[in-house]
């Protein structure tokens, strides 16, 4: 996270009143709680959401990969935010090889999240919202680290392929028109210039 | 945080309320995820397959499709002028 956006956090009414000694276990009550929805900073006071502070108090505490595994799983299936939280957690601070064997399961969670921006709510799923980690450079107020792509990891044999729940996604797509581009030998270069 | 701003522009966020729609939705953006990450490796294969055949050219040919390159290129930014 930025300097800035962390300032903004330790300057906080829901930081100091809700993030102080708080522990592993409280992190659940306090997005129980007071997580409605997703974000970074928002409204023209650029306001940190009590999601983004308790993102950052868990970059305080460390949680351990058991810790996030309960997050996400258990505690994750029960409430939709807290797994929105550990995933994005999970996102800032592991490897990327893990960070998509975490994340990628729950791209099969289709639950809906609203996700605060600077200009209002809107409706997200978490889903997309796990997409988007995976794949955007910026999301709630914050840059996430340059991850190598998935196919580059297949390609270094450090991650298997994906399977999606929706099985043999050959059928599927094969079912719509293939595109026909140039063919062979003409290299991309669609131009005709005799 | 949680005192004031609610009820201004609120998001339903309820789950199930109409499970099959909900499951429709996921399975097309589901799709659309697989859709885009098999065309980003195909590009990505033309490009390799590119640069091998790059590699199998004589230095003369590379010559040659370098500046057939650069005066397309150039010939295309005098007729576009600006960005457009």
């Amino acid at each position: 996270m930025e300097k800035p956006v962390r300032e903004r956090i330790v300057d906080s009414y829901f930081w100091k009143d809700q993030c102080f000694a708080v522990n592993e276990a409280d992190i659940i009550d306090r997005v129980v709680e007071h997580v409605k929805f997703v974000g970074g900073t928002y409204g023209d006071s650029q306001k940190p959401s009590p999601f983004l502070c308790l993102a950052f108090k868990l970059l305080q505490l460390g949680p351990t990969d058991d810790v996030l595994q309960e997050y996400l799983e258990y505690g994750g299936e029960k409430f939709k935010y807290l797994r929105a939280l550990a995933v994005f957690y999970v996102r800032l601070t592991r490897k990327a090889t893990d960070v998509y064997l975490f994340l990628e399961p729950f791209l099969e969670d289709k639950r809906k999240l609203v996700m605060r921006t600077r200009t209002g709510k809107r409706l997200t799923f978490m889903d997309e919202f796990v997409d988007s980690l995976l794949t955007k450079e910026r999301m709630c107020s914050t840059t996430l680290w340059k991850m190598p792509s998935r196919a580059q990891l297949e390609d270094e044999e450090k991650l298997d392929p994906r399977i999606s729940p929706l099985g043999d996604i050959e059928n599927l797509l094969d079912s719509e028109p293939e595109e026909i581009d140039g063919g062979d030998g003409s290299d991309g270069n669609g131009r005709n210039r005799s | 945080w949680d005192d004031e701003e609610e009820d201004e522009d609120e998001v339903d966020d309820t789950d199930d309320l109409d499970p099959e729609a909900e499951y429709a939705a996921w399975k097309l953006r589901e799709l659309k995820r697989i859709k885009r990450d098999r065309e980003a490796i195909e590009a990505h294969e033309k490009e390799l397959e590119e640069i091998e055949r790059r590699k199998n050219l004589t230095e003369e040919e590379r010559k040659a499709e370098d500046d057939a390159f650069l005066a397309k290129q150039k010939e295309e930014k005098d007729s576009k002028g600006k960005m457009s």
